[in-house]
């Protein structure tokens, strides 16, 4: 999800990956090529799990989180901590990322974005976009002060190569995959059966009247912006081990997500998982269909913008998304 | 009442202004020349940067990747095709008015935070095309600008970026105070309101974004044929984190208070050398902490109690 400067190793791995891609193209196997799909397939599941919370939050609170990377982040330095510091074991580091994220993201939500409900704001758009991107800028600033610039390898889920048949997946990969899909369907689950979900889905709707009913707004705000934070962090922690944990980590990731939920439709659930899977796919072909390797690697995470751009031309409701009022 | 207090504001103004120009003659160090220059790069960022904020109500995060655009344009058309920096400059003002209109076409017929999103993913994309692409542009190396002028004293590059800022504060000052301005005001406290009443609202959100590119990219080139090296860097997310401080601390909803905002930011920047990478961390919480208790940032706090005592009195 976030290779891009600074990480070493998670950067000559890719490479080999892509001159592994190159070659595979002059014939283009069948082998390779589902090997090809299976890898976009994992990464779709890291960019559902980052975007999902993006759209959470968009869809209860009606703001977008320009702060949503750095939390992605600071779930990796949180699982760094917890899993390599400390020693815990892999999976119980997670469940922690995951209650701390959640406990930041209700704070952030009741400090800063809650005071835009009461009135106390003027300006509340730009407001929310500002404070939210100052918000970013901090941890990152934050992050830089305490643990330096510097990439951390935490410990993974699971280290090794799963082979399936002729297949070979690394394992680190397959299992961070495996535990994002399963908390996509908790969240999934959450959204469709419970009272917090219904909750949050009523808010989504429709703020005033939800509250005319009986649903404390200020409360299910709180727990959309907690859960999309918790699932950032869950994200970090999870691709943290595959591409390094480092101040900047979320800055490419987080554009991708904003990429997906507006393909998607902005606030959108099933939009913003059929969107990151797109988006990973796009991304895996369009490497292996351009010639020279080295560049189609370089502009990656340029294929994005493109889909954004064709997106806002043709369909800026997105797939999902309900029309935008016009003016 | 009120013409009064224009008439206070411009005699601060001018104030500041004969303040700056008397600045090189009381004998400050050729260093701290230099980083005033460089605030006032910032000033013209931040300022222009607020006609679009403070004024329009959108938010770009692209304004540092179009001075970089703009920076790039320059030195390359300079340096590889062996332009006059008299063509270079205006060339990058037009390249950046042009991706800005592009960009502005895109976003700027929708509501809400699209404009945002699409610039953030714009400037890191502007940035990686420019990191990658190292047989023109050197990657991350950077590529070497000439200068502005033949000396390397300090002195000629302060007056001429000061005047360069007073050009544009004074442009966009104009083009606030025409009927334009009128409707920047109406786009902001009322979308749909304004375009009932007739104004053209998409041509004017359109408009604005792209005079504030021109702006940060003609400040780009300028910059660029200044510090004569242009890196990737200067288009990272740290630097508009930088130009947004500035803006809300000095104050974006007045583009002269951005602007001043933007020259304090810069020397406190470099007074607080020594605790390093924190200033940026405290810059943050500073920027949150006005955004949410005193919106309109030091400046305008400081002439609102100013203008308030004195009409008290």
């Amino acid at each position: 999800m976030g290779e891009t400067l600074g990480d070493g190793i998670g950067h000559s791995t890719t490479t080999a990956q892509a001159w592994l891609a190159a070659q595979s193209c002059n014939d283009m196997s069948l082998l390779a090529f589902s090997e090809q799909v299976i890898n976009g397939l994992i990464i779709g599941i890291f960019y559902a799990l980052a975007a999902l919370g993006l759209s959470l939050i968009f869809g209860v609170l009606k703001i977008v989180n320009f702060a949503h990377g750095e939390l992605y982040m600071l779930g990796g330095f949180v699982y760094y901590v917890f899993a390599s510091l400390l020693g815990l074991p892999p999976v119980a580091a997670v469940l922690v990322v995951c209650a701390v994220l959640f406990l930041i993201g209700m704070a952030v939500e009741h400090l800063l974005i809650d005071p835009v409900h009461r009135g106390k704001v003027e300006r509340a758009d730009e407001y929310t976009i500002m404070i939210t991107f100052g918000l970013a800028i901090l941890l990152q600033n934050l992050l830089l002060s305490v643990f330096g610039p510097w990439t951390k390898r935490p410990e993974a889920i699971f280290r090794g190569r799963i082979e399936i048949g002729e297949l070979i997946i690394s394992g680190d990969r397959l299992t961070a995959a495996g535990v994002g899909v399963v908390l996509i369907g908790l969240i999934l689950y959450l959204l469709r059966y419970t009272w917090a979900g219904k909750a949050m889905r009523a808010v989504s709707q429709d703020r005033e009247t939800a509250s005319v009913v009986g649903v404390n707004a200020k409360l299910t705000g709180m727990l959309a912006f907690g859960l999309g934070s918790a699932l950032a962090g869950a994200a970090g922690a999870l691709i943290g081990p595959v591409f390094l944990v480092y101040p900047t980590m979320g800055v490419i990731p987080v554009i991708k997500a904003y990429v997906i939920v507006v393909l998607g439709g902005l606030g959108s659930v099933p939009g913003a998982i059929l969107g990151a899977l797109i988006l990973a796919q796009v991304e895996n072909l369009a490497t292996v269909l351009i010639p020279d390797t080295t560049r189609a690697l370089a502009y990656k995470d340029a294929y994005g913008l493109v889909l954004l751009v064709l997106v806002l031309v043709f369909r800026p409701q997105g797939l999902f998304g309900e029309k935008v009022r016009r003016s | 009442m009120i013409g009064r207090d224009v008439f206070r504001q411009v005699v601060v103004g001018a104030a500041i202004l004969a303040l700056f120009l008397a600045v090189p003659l009381l004998g400050l160090g050729e260093y701290w020349i230099y980083i005033l220059t460089i605030g006032f790069y910032y000033a013209i960022l931040a300022s222009s940067w607020s006609l679009l904020v403070g004024y329009v109500g959108r938010i770009s995060f692209a304004h540092v990747a179009m001075s970089g655009l703009g920076a790039y344009t320059s030195v390359v058309a300079s340096g590889r095709f062996d332009l006059p920096l008299m063509l270079s400059i205006p060339l990058a003002g037009l390249v950046t008015g042009i991706v800005g209109l592009a960009i502005g076409r895109l976003c700027l017929r929708l509501h809400g935070a699209y404009l945002a999103l699409t610039t953030i993913a714009f400037s890191e994309i502007v940035r990686i095309t420019i990191t990658a692409e190292h047989e023109v542009t050197r990657g991350s190396l950077g590529l070497a600008a000439v200068g502005l002028f033949e000396t390397t004293e300090r002195i000629p590059y302060y007056y001429s970026f000061l005047a360069l800022l007073v050009t544009c504060l004074l442009i966009m000052w104009l083009v606030l105070r025409s009927r334009i301005g009128l409707f920047f005001v109406a786009i902001r406290e009322d979308e749909d309101a304004a375009a009932s009443l007739g104004v053209k609202v998409v041509r004017w959100k359109i408009f604005a974004f792209t005079f504030s590119s021109v702006i940060a990219g003609i400040a780009g080139s300028f910059y660029a044929h200044f510090v004569q090296l242009v890196t990737p860097s200067m288009m990272s997310i740290q630097e508009m984190g930088f130009v947004l401080s500035m803006a809300v601390v000095g104050g974006f909803q007045n583009i002269f208070y951005a602007a001043l905002g933007g020259i304090f930011l810069e020397v406190l920047l470099e007074t607080l050398r020594e605790i390093g990478e924190w200033r940026m961390t405290l810059f943050a919480v500073v920027v949150i902490l006005i955004l949410r208790f005193a919106p309109n940032g030091l400046f305008g706090e400081l002439m609102r109690l100013a203008l308030a005592r004195r009409t008290r009195t």
